[in-house]
C-alpha cells in the first residue's frame, strides 16, 4: 500500500515580483516500509518535496496522497492534526526544546497527540530512548548532549508515537561522518525493525548509500528513481 | 495543558536576566501602586476620623440658619432648649453620645501677645462620649464641670509660650461686627495634642456652663453633637433624629460629618483621580516590559515555533504556552507586589508617614488643608488582591499581541530561520 503519493506536483514560490519554481510536476509513490532518499544538489527542490509530504506546505498544482487519503485541499488546522498523528520529523539542526530534558522532548509528541496515561506514556519513552542507545541521558537537557546524541534524542521523538512516515531533512548534516553514520545506521535499523517508512534529504554520497531507493532531483524534476543496494 | 504550563515555565527561567528586569518592573510598579492605594485610604479613613472625633462627631443639630454661616460661628443661630432635645434622644438607642456645643471667637492674651482662635464651650462630664478631647491631653488635666479652667490646643500653647498652669486672658467675642466681647481670666489647666492639625493650632476648651454666662448665652447652645454607634447607620439614624424632631415641631436641622467635611470630601475625590493616573502610567511600563519580553523571545524562538507547529502543535497550544509565560511572570511579579504593598502598607498602617521631612514650609501648607500630621496607610486584604488580580492580568493580556505573532509564524519560514 502507498504511503505517501505524489502526482504531478508543481510548487512556485513568488519571491517578490519574481516567481520561482521549485517543483515542475513531479510524480511518486512511496510504499509502506521504505527507506527512500531524496538526492539532488542544492535549490533542487528536495526540502520543498519533503515540507509537501510532510503536510507544511501546499502543492501550486496536483495532489498528495497520505494513506491514500487526497490532502491537497486540506485546511491548515486539518494538516496540524495529519502531522500530529501520521508523521515525525528529524531535522538537520536537531531543534529540540532546549528546556526540556532528552525524556521530555521524546514525551512531548505523545502529550499533543493525547492517546496514552501519563505512565504507559514514561515507559514508551524509556523503551524508544534505550532503542536509540540513550538510557542513561534521560534527564540531560540538550544542551549537555553531543550534537550526535541530539539527533538520537530527535530520531527517538520522531518515531515514538509510531507515525506511519519519518521525514529527515539532511539528518546529518550537522554531524561529523563517523556520528552521521551511525545516525544512518540506527534510522535504518528501526526502519528494518518497525517497518516505519523513512524519507530523508541529502545530497551526501554517504548519505545515499544507506538508501534503498534514491529519487534524484534536478531543478525541480525527477532525473532518477532507482532501487539502490543498501549496506 | 500541564505540559504547556511546564514548557512556559521553563521558558520563564531561560532568559533570566530580561525576565528578572520585567518582574522588577511589575513589582515595583504595582507595589508602588498598593502603597499608594494603601495611603489614599488610610488618609481617607483616618482623616475622617480626625475631623470627626475631634471637630464635627457624627451628626450635629443646629439651628436653621446656622450651617450656611457656619465658618463664621455665629451666635445668633442657637437652639434655645437643648435639654428637651437631649431627652427625646437618649431614647434612640442608635446613639453613643450627646453633647451640648457652643463654638465662639475668640482670642487668648497672654502678657503683650494676643492670638485669635477659636473657643468650643464643651460638657466635660459628655464630651468623651462624643469627642476624643480628652484622649488627647498631653500636659495637665481634662476640665472638670465646675472648674473653671481652660484647655489649648498644643500649637497655640506653642505659640504662646505657655503651659498648664499659666494664666491668660480669654476674649470671647458676642459680636465681631459690633466689637462686642467679654473677657475672663483663666488658668490653663490642660494641654490637649489631637491628630488634628487645625484643632490644636487654634483651638481653646472650656466648660460649657462658663461660657453661657460669659456670653450671655442663658441655656441656649449652637449645637448638639452626636456620637453613634455605628458609622455605617448614619443616614438612617440621621433620619430618624430627624423625625424625633419633626415630632417636637421645631425646624432644626441634623447635619452629618460628611456635609461638614464636604470640602475635603472633594479634595479626596480629586486626588484620587490624580492618583489612578499615576498608577495607569506604571501597569503601562510594565505591560510595555512583558510586551518586549515577549517579543523578543518569540523572535528568539522563531525556528522552536516552527519546530513545534511541524510536530502538530495547534496554534491555540503556541498561543497558551506565550500567554502562561507572560501570566508567571505576571503572576509572580505581582506577588512581588503584594509582598511590597504589604510591608510598605504595614510599615503605613503602624508607624504612619509623617510629613515634618518634607520641610516646614510644605508642611504647613500642607497642613492647612488636611486634618492630620501623620498620615496612616490603611492595608486591606482587597488592595493585595487587587494588585495581584490586575497585575496578573495586565500580563495576560500584553502577551496576547506578541503569542499572536508566534502563530502567524509560517512553520517552513520559522524552520528555516538563523537565530
Amino acid at each position: 500500500m502507498s504511503i505517501a503519493k505524489l502526482e504531478n506536483i508543481h510548487k512556485v514560490y513568488h519571491i517578490g515580483k519574481i516567481d520561482f519554481p521549485a517543483l515542475r510536476g513531479i510524480s511518486f509513490s512511496v510504499e509502506e516500509g521504505e527507506f527512500l532518499s531524496i538526492a539532488g544538489p542544492s535549490g533542487s527542490g528536495k526540502t520543498t518535496v519533503l515540507n509537501l509530504v510532510g503536510c507544511l506546505d501546499k502543492p501550486s498544482r496536483g495532489n498528495i496522497f497520505l494513506d491514500d487519503k487526497d490532502i491537497t485541499a486540506l485546511p491548515t488546522s486539518k494538516l496540524a492534526d495529519v502531522r500530529r498523528k501520521n508523521i515525525g520529523f528529524v531535522f538537520q539542526t536537531f531543534n529540540l526544546i532546549p528546556v526540556l530534558t532528552a525524556m521530555e522532548n521524546v514525551e512531548f509528541p505523545l502529550i499533543l497527540e493525547g492517546r496514552h496515561e501519563s505512565k504507559e506514556r514514561r515507559h514508551l519513552v524509556e523503551e524508544i530512548l534505550t532503542e536509540v542507545g540513550l538510557q542513561d541521558f534521560i534527564h540531560r537537557r540538550p544542551n549537555e548532549m553531543s550534537g550526535g546524541q541530539q539527533q538520537r534524542v530527535a530520531v527517538a521523538r520522531a518515531l515514538v508515537k509510531k507515525p506511519k512516515l519519518i521525514l529527515a531533512d539532511e539528518p546529518t548534516a550537522n554531524l561529523d561522518s563517523v556520528t552521521g553514520e551511525e545516525i544512518l545506521q540506527l534510522m535504518l535499523e528501526l526502519n528494518q525493525k518497525t517497518s516505519t517508512t523513512f524519507i530523508f534529504s541529502t545530497h551526501d554520497k554517504m548519505v545515499m548509500d544507506f538508501a534503498r531507493r534514491i529519487i534524484r532531483l534536478r531543478d525541480g524534476k525527477i532525473e532518477s528513481d532507482q532501487k539502490a543496494n543498501a549496506q | 495543558m500541564k505540559m504547556l504550563l511546564k514548557l512556559a515555565f521553563r521558558n520563564v527561567f531561560r532568559y533570566r536576566r530580561r525576565t528578572v528586569i520585567t518582574f522588577s518592573a511589575i513589582s515595583y510598579g504595582l507595589g508602588l501602586m498598593a502603597l499608594g492605594i494603601c495611603l489614599y485610604n488610610g488618609v481617607n479613613t483616618h482623616a475622617m476620623d480626625s475631623i470627626i472625633n475631634n471637630q464635627t462627631a457624627h451628626l450635629k443639630i443646629l439651628a436653621p440658619g446656622y450651617f450656611e454661616e457656619k465658618d463664621e460661628v455665629p451666635l445668633e443661630f442657637t437652639i434655645d432648649e437643648p435639654q428637651k432635645i437631649k431627652s427625646l434622644l437618649k431614647e434612640n438607642m442608635e446613639i453613643q453620645g450627646i453633647e451640648s456645643r457652643i463654638l465662639f471667637q475668640a482670642s487668648i492674651i497672654s502678657g503683650m501677645d494676643e492670638l485669635p482662635c477659636l473657643g468650643v464651650a464643651i460638657e466635660p462630664e459628655v464630651d468623651p462620649l462624643v469627642f476624643k478631647i480628652k484622649d488627647s491631653i498631653t500636659d495637665g488635666s481634662f476640665l472638670e464641670p465646675s472648674e473653671a479652667g481652660i484647655i489649648l490646643g498644643s500649637g497655640l500653647a506653642r505659640d504662646l509660650g505657655l503651659q498648664v498652669g499659666d494664666e491668660i486672658v480669654l476674649r470671647m467675642f458676642l459680636s465681631t461686627e459690633d466689637f462686642i466681647w467679654n473677657a475672663l481670666d483663666m488658668e490653663i489647666t490642660g494641654i490637649a495634642k489631637t491628630e488634628n492639625p487645625t484643632v490644636n493650632r487654634m483651638t481653646v476648651f472650656i466648660p460649657l456652663s462658663l461660657a453661657q454666662e460669659a456670653l450671655s448665652l442663658d441655656k441656649r447652645i449652637t449645637e448638639i453633637a452626636i456620637r453613634i454607634k455605628d458609622k455605617n447607620q448614619l443616614l438612617d439614624v440621621k433620619d430618624s433624629i430627624q423625625r424625633s424632631l419633626a415630632a417636637l415641631d421645631t425646624d432644626y436641622e441634623v447635619v452629618s460629618y460628611k456635609e461638614y467635611a464636604s470640602d475635603f470630601i472633594e479634595l479626596m475625590k480629586m486626588r484620587s483621580r490624580v492618583q489612578v493616573l499615576i498608577p495607569l502610567m506604571m501597569i503601562l511600563i510594565a505591560s510595555l516590559g512583558i510586551v518586549n519580553t515577549m517579543l523578543m523571545a518569540v523572535l528568539e524562538r522563531t525556528r522552536e515555533i516552527g519546530m513545534l507547529a511541524a510536530m502538530g502543535m495547534r496554534k491555540m497550544e503556541v498561543m497558551l504556552v506565550f500567554i502562561f509565560e507572560g501570566a508567571i511572570i505576571g503572576l509572580f511579579g505581582s506577588l512581588a507586589a503584594c509582598v511590597i504593598g504589604g510591608l510598605g502598607g504595614w510599615y503605613l498602617e503602624t508607624k504612619g508617614f509623617r510629613m515634618a521631612f518634607l520641610g516646614k514650609e510644605i508642611t504647613d501648607k500642607l497642613l492647612s488643608f488636611l486634618p492630620m500630621e501623620v498620615f496612616y496607610g490603611d492595608l486591606t486584604a482587597g488592595t493585595l488582591l487587587f494588585t495581584l488580580i490586575l497585575g496578573t492580568v495586565i500580563s495576560i493580556l500584553a502577551s496576547l499581541y506578541p503569542a499572536y505573532k508566534a502563530v502567524k509564524l509560517d512553520p517552513i519560514q520559522a524552520l528555516r530561520h538563523v537565530g
